[in-house]
């Protein structure tokens, strides 16, 4: 039982959009889940958001977005995390329009919680992507 | 003695009652029953609450239009006039939003309530690298004096009230209304007008933040200052309860933060040696309600009143009247709306509109059915005007003042939302105020705290919401048409921008966003009031960009204390 390192988790507010009581009330229920949560605060480029990820050594990173910024920068933190070489997931919640989905899971978001989710949904999916992430570094 | 002898009779009808149906009692649907807030709520109510809560006709009451105004600010209400239909709205271009307020105007709306994008709220312009992928995305894009020629265009500005959603910029905003009714040759005593201009709230509920609070907060009360003196039909801000409420806090917070906002805004003004009387009849409240716990925010409303009327006497000791009475702008919440079964929200609405009336709103401020799915369509806000239409003109609530007063219920409430208020407020007084609460992260915990208490609770089915938790549809039903942003305007702003640029006289705003750093220098005494240097730059066509720049030069921005 050498791994007992907690579940690390970024959680960002991408863009410029101000809303932030959905991230704070995940964030709240991922730490009562036991998992560590780095929340940045708000107004985040996707620049400071990958630079975070990188320096804190999370497991994924969360973004929020409410204001359809995510369009055009959801992609941009996936790009540039993988262009530093990391693997790192990103999943991505807020107002997020139904049909907007299929594009930004092509562009390497791995899943999307958009209005309506259930907290338990995004603690089990961190949950299975970090058991996924420990079973390929085994 | 009369009076003992009656409440001693009802009480003992009261307690032959209780014993003859407790058989009946103990099958009730809960087995308490309370509001959002966890105020319990009794089976009846009588006298005998009201006893309870020493209530007193002209002491809690009195007449409309008269201290302490629970019964509403004015003596006829909408006897006299009805209250404002206002729409949130804005489309990404000057252009297509001036077409949007033609449009509302002709349906019968009385106001161009104008929602920004965000980069315009946070002081960017469209070629701004961070305002890549924000512009026109949630409202219009709007950065210079010459935007607001193309968006009132056409539009008799000195017949309708424009009201903006600006917090961090507002100043500009108001300088650019003012500059727009100079040219058009508007007296500014004729010139009505609404600016949200209330940047604390920014810090804890909304987060459209620039400056760090206390130059924040001089920008703000400049602004209120020079409209008091020289524009006196404009409430150059709005306070707000809706932002906190949206942001999670529950109804007795949400209240108690906007009162807290409030004084700390006038205490600001005050302490910079602005009288009292000139500052507080430009103050509005952007309130918010919905029609869940109908009652409870009817009563929410009523109380909020009172207080106010209260702390303006007896702390900062006005004089006028117009200072105490608190003004209602009040929204429907946004989070009252729901995706699934989108039609069920007409009724939200209206019921929603129906409480705004029954509590004596000034304005009420509608959502449309399609909230839930992005930028409200066209066909969706007219929907939502004419839910307003049906409550103004075919229920008849309008043709009494203050309908529910004398309801056991409902003053017994309002006397319970005053008491828990009241405390609330006296918190954040102790902490030295709602700067101090707000740097402290307080409001922020106490907003997040019961944002997730509420969010377990919905998902565990204690709060029901019909078509979501109650009764859901199999199949999922969408509006025909869903509103979407192009984002293609974003070149096309940023082309504006640069044409604006290339026709002013650029040596201008050169020497006029010079004088604005210069002012912001300065001590913050009420002769240094930064509205002047502001709409001389306006004026000259400087860009919203362009102004916050100048001021960020002095003030730099505001960092958020983390509570997570």
């Amino acid at each position: 039982m050498k791994d007992k390192r907690r579940i690390r988790v970024l959680l960002a507010k991408l863009g410029l959009d101000g809303h932030d009581r959905g991230v704070i009330v995940v964030g709240m229920a991922l730490r009562d889940a036991g998992m560590e949560v780095i929340y940045t605060g708000r107004h985040q480029t996707p620049e400071q958001i990958v630079e975070s990820a990188l320096q804190e050594y999370v497991d994924i990173v969360g973004l929020s977005s409410l204001a359809d910024a995510h369009r055009t920068l959801a992609p941009k933190v996936v790009k540039l995390l993988r262009g530093k070489g990391a693997s790192i997931p990103v999943i991505l919640g807020g107002f997020i329009q139904p049909e907007d989905t299929p594009a930004l899971k092509e562009e390497g978001i791995d899943e999307i919680f958009g209005i309506g989710t259930k907290l338990e949904d995004i603690i089990s999916f961190i949950r299975g992507k970090a058991a996924e992430k420990k079973s390929e570094t085994l | 003695m009369n009076k003992n002898n009656e409440l001693a009779k009802l009480r003992d009808v009261f307690e032959k009652w209780e014993k003859e149906h407790s058989e009946e009692f103990s099958h009730e649907r809960k087995r308490q029953f309370s509001s959002g807030d966890e105020i319990p709520i009794k089976r009846v109510y009588t006298p005998l609450e009201l006893e309870e809560k020493g209530f007193d006709y002209l002491k809690d009451l009195g007449f409309p239009g008269e201290y302490p105004y629970t019964r509403g600010i004015s003596p006829t209400m909408y006897r006299g006039q009805l209250w404002g239909i206002s729409h949130y709205s804005g489309y990404p271009t000057p252009e297509l939003s001036n077409q949007l307020w033609k449009r509302q105007i002709a349906g019968g709306g009385n106001l161009a309530y104008i929602a920004y994008d965000l980069a315009t709220q946070l002081g960017y312009d469209p070629d701004h690298p961070k305002a890549e992928g924000e512009v026109g995305r949630v409202g219009v894009s709007m950065s210079s004096l010459r935007d607001w020629e193309i968006a009132f265009d056409g539009i008799d500005i000195s017949k309708i009230t424009i009201s903006q959603v600006l917090n961090g910029p507002a100043i500009i905003g108001i300088a650019s209304h003012l500059a727009l009714a100079q040219q058009r040759g508007i007296d500014f005593k004729e010139l009505k007008g609404v600016c949200q201009n209330e940047i604390l709230k920014e810090y804890y509920a909304r987060g459209n933040y620039i400056f760090p609070p206390e130059p924040a907060l001089r920008l703000t009360t400049d602004a209120l200052y020079y409209c008091g003196k020289y524009v006196p039909n404009y409430q150059a801000i709005q306070v707000s309860s809706y932002h906190p409420a949206e942001r999670g806090a529950n109804p007795i917070h949400e209240a108690a933060f906007a009162l807290a906002d409030a004084f700390a805004h006038i205490q600001s003004a005050t302490d910079r040696g602005m009288d009292v009387d000139t500052i507080a009849p430009t103050i509005q409240f952007l309130t918010g309600h919905q029609h869940v716990g109908f009652f409870q925010e009817i009563a929410k409303l009523r109380a909020m009143r009172k207080i106010y009327a209260r702390v303006l006497k007896e702390r900062f000791r006005a004089q006028n009247p117009e200072s105490m009475k608190a003004r209602w702008y009040s929204a429907i919440m946004g989070t009252s709306l729901h995706r699934e079964q989108y039609l069920n929200n007409i009724g939200r609405i209206t019921l929603s509109a129906l409480a705004g009336a029954l509590a004596g709103c000034q304005v009420i401020d509608s959502r449309a059915y399609d909230e839930a799915f992005g930028i409200p369509t066209d066909e969706a806000i007219m929907q939502s005007i004419r839910c307003q239409h049906v409550v103004a003109q075919e229920t008849g609530v309008t043709d009494t003042v203050d309908p529910l007063a004398g309801s056991y219920f409902v003053e017994w409430l309002t006397s319970e939302y005053e008491e828990r208020i009241d405390k609330e407020v006296k918190i954040i007084d102790e902490m030295g105020g709602m700067v101090k609460a707000i740097e402290r992260g307080y409001v922020q915990r106490v907003a997040a705290g019961d944002a997730y208490k509420w969010q377990r609770k919905f998902e565990s089915g204690e709060i029901v919401r019909v078509g979501v938790n109650y009764l859901p549809s199999e199949v999922e039903e969408r509006p025909p048409r869903i509103y979407r942003a192009d984002p293609k305007v974003e070149a096309e702003r940023i082309a504006a921008i640069k044409e604006l640029k290339r026709n002013r006289d650029n040596q201008t705003v050169k020497t006029t966003l010079e004088r604005v750093t210069e002012v912001a220098r300065m001590e913050p005494t009420p002769a240094n009031n930064l509205m002047l240097p502001v709409l001389e730059a306006v004026n000259s066509y400087a860009t919203v960009g362009e102004i916050c720049s100048a001021l960020r030069e002095v003030w730099g921005e505001y960092v958020e204390p983390l509570i997570l």
